[in-house]
């Protein structure tokens, strides 16, 4: 009687939740059906490929999205390269320097940095981060370590692969300190204890715990690689949209998310454009699918090795 | 020799402390300047229109000396607002009730796994999607495409705070319900969200938060302009965010101002809900 009764319960639930399982195979089932012609005409050189030409003739257009992945992968590679060992630092200044009443209060802050509208981090790097890095940071390095190909060519404007690799770092940073933190701080007591009984000082300590939450930190590390290639609109007002593809970080340039956003407006203009966006948006959605799923399992392995 | 291997361990600790209070600040030290940016000039912007004009009027005209308003933008994004919340409760609620309540079922597994997936979709492959299934087939824009896109970005995030608030909630007060011959959806109603329901609250109210601040969900979908308000569900519509990221790139300097205006609404509408969340959290700790 009451089995009956919740299998009607079961029932009731099942439309609501089988929307979501609907959605995420008409999202595969899009992005496949979308990008099969860009493959199909273009082949291995649409990932390989520098050129980006549009053309109302479908002969002549041709669609290469190299200078767009390399744009996301160096930027999300800067970012969580500064952001990571920078959550480390900060999950140590939280858990071993700052006094007990004030934490709450830091890792708020890091939380509404956290949650803050991207567009509005994308206003704001337009207006100040830019334009200081290109004065303060794009400027020097040119000027003494300009032999090296990355600061090779003159920073004419802010806008730039590094300047969305900055605004990159200050998203990222709030998003990897959670899954530190949160390692850092679910270490057992007795773990600690162990480590100040035998006379250990504030950096030998620190050093101890982190050495324990290595795997933590390797997959907040990949879970943000995921979130920063993902991050579009900040990206798309300080990366100056270009689609040339120049190794040096301030030159213009593209990633996967801020060339869809710029150019799916006009995109029905041209024959096959739509299809290579779709296409782009496909390996953009399998490397942050694929980073993720490795990054969740390496979190849950340190999770079942830690409650062993 | 041991005195010296003291002394270097000292000077070690006082570095290595340096090092890290410098990294933190360093780290939060953007937020605090951006919070001043929006606020000094968004206030200029806002003191020498008026607040009240300035969140009913239109925006002004691309390179005039005037200053207008975000009327249609604060319109759109209510509208979107509201209406993807209504869209995302029900099915969150659903995967949050599936997940906690019906655990051994597989069917119930697998949409909690997808749920999650989503939550690692970038957002703005959302609009691309939305775009293909509802704006291609109504051939326009409109607010619905756009709640629809935003759902898709809150319904992950309401799930989890759901599902932990759900979960917290003790395994004998479901047996109590049970043994006095409660059904299940009975004790998940009555006992479990019954107990559950701040928790439950603050998900939703989170969810909320996310939503308000997309932008990229909304590049393809919401498609409306900044000086016509939304006339329904049907019709394109505007949002804050977007009339933001347009404003932002514009050269007018009229334009710009408008825009940090609305990002100061926008910073001022989230910042509260953090506040009251978090006050909120407390009390339920507490």
């Amino acid at each position: 009687m009451g089995r009956g009764r919740d299998k009607v319960f079961f029932l009731t639930l099942l439309p609501f939740a089988a929307a979501v399982v609907a959605a995420l195979a008409l999202l595969a089932a899009v992005f496949v059906r979308e990008s099969l012609p860009i493959f199909l005409r273009e082949g291995a050189s649409f990932i390989t490929s520098a050129t980006w030409s549009p053309s109302t003739n479908p002969a002549k257009a041709f669609y290469g999205i190299l200078p767009a992945i390399y744009g996301t992968l160096v930027t999300s590679a800067i970012a969580v390269g500064i952001a990571v060992p920078a959550s480390a630092c900060m999950a140590v200044f939280v858990n071993e320097v700052l006094p007990r009443g004030v934490r709450e209060a830091f890792s708020s802050v890091v939380d509404v940095m956290a949650g803050m509208p991207t567009v509005v981090y994308g206003l704001w790097a337009l207006n100040y981060l830019a334009p200081a890095l290109q004065k303060f940071v794009m400027g020097p390095l040119h000027t003494y370590l300009g032999f090296i190909p990355l600061f090779a060519c003159t920073p004419v404007s802010g806008y730039s692969l590094l300047s969305a690799a900055a605004i990159l770092t200050v998203m990222v940073t709030p998003y990897t300190f959670a899954i530190v933190k949160e390692a850092y701080s679910s270490i057992p007591l007795k773990y600690r204890e162990a480590i100040l009984s035998i006379g250990a000082g504030r950096f030998e300590t620190a050093s101890t715990m982190l050495g324990m939450i290595k795997p933590a930190v390797v997959g907040a590390a990949l879970l943000g690689v995921g979130r920063a290639a993902s991050e579009t609109v900040a990206v798309t007002l300080v990366i100056g949209n270009s689609p040339s593809l120049s190794p040096c970080l301030f030159s213009p340039g593209y990633t996967v998310s801020s060339l869809i956003a710029t150019q799916y407006g006009e995109s029905f203009l041209y024959p096959y454009m739509l299809n290579a966006l779709y296409a782009a948006g496909l390996i953009l959605l399998c490397l942050g699918l694929g980073l993720s799923g490795v990054g969740t399992l390496m979190m849950r392995r340190w999770r079942g090795l830690r409650n062993a | 020799m041991r005195e010296s291997g003291l002394r270097w361990r000292r000077v070690r600790d006082a570095a290595f402390t340096a090092l890290v209070t410098a990294v933190s600040l360093a780290a939060v030290a953007p937020l605090f300047h951006l919070l001043w940016a929006v606020f000094s000039r968004g206030v200029r912007t806002i003191a020498s229109v008026g607040l009240i004009r300035f969140l009913t009027s239109l925006p002004p005209a691309p390179a005039s000396k005037e200053l207008g308003g975000i009327g249609p933008a604060l319109a759109g994004t209510a509208l979107l607002t509201a209406v993807s919340t209504l869209i995302s409760v029900p099915v969150s609620l659903s995967v949050a009730i599936l997940a906690v309540e019906f655990p051994r079922n597989p069917l119930s597994k697998a949409v909690r796994v997808m749920s999650k997936a989503f939550m690692e979709v970038p957002t703005v492959l959302l609009s691309m999607l939305i775009y293909a299934l509802v704006v291609v087939p109504m051939h326009t824009p409109s607010a619905i495409a756009g709640s629809l896109a935003l759902s898709l970005v809150m319904i992950p995030y309401m799930t989890t705070y759901i599902e932990s608030a759900m979960e917290s909630v003790p395994r004998t007060y479901r047996e109590a319900g049970y043994s006095i011959g409660m059904g299940k959806a009975e004790v998940t109603f009555d006992v479990v969200l019954g107990a559950a329901r701040r928790g439950a609250a603050l998900g939703i109210v989170m969810g909320v938060a996310r939503g308000l601040g997309e932008t990229a969900p909304l590049l393809f979908t919401a498609g409306g302009s900044h000086y016509a308000y939304p006339m329904g569900l049907w019709w394109p519509t505007d949002s804050l965010t977007l009339l933001i990221f347009d404003f932002a790139m514009t050269p007018y300097k009229n334009l710009n101002a408008v825009a940090w205006g609305a990002a100061l609404i926008l910073v001022a509408i989230y910042l509260i809900i953090f506040a009251t969340v978090r006050a909120l959290v407390k009390e339920v700790r507490g």
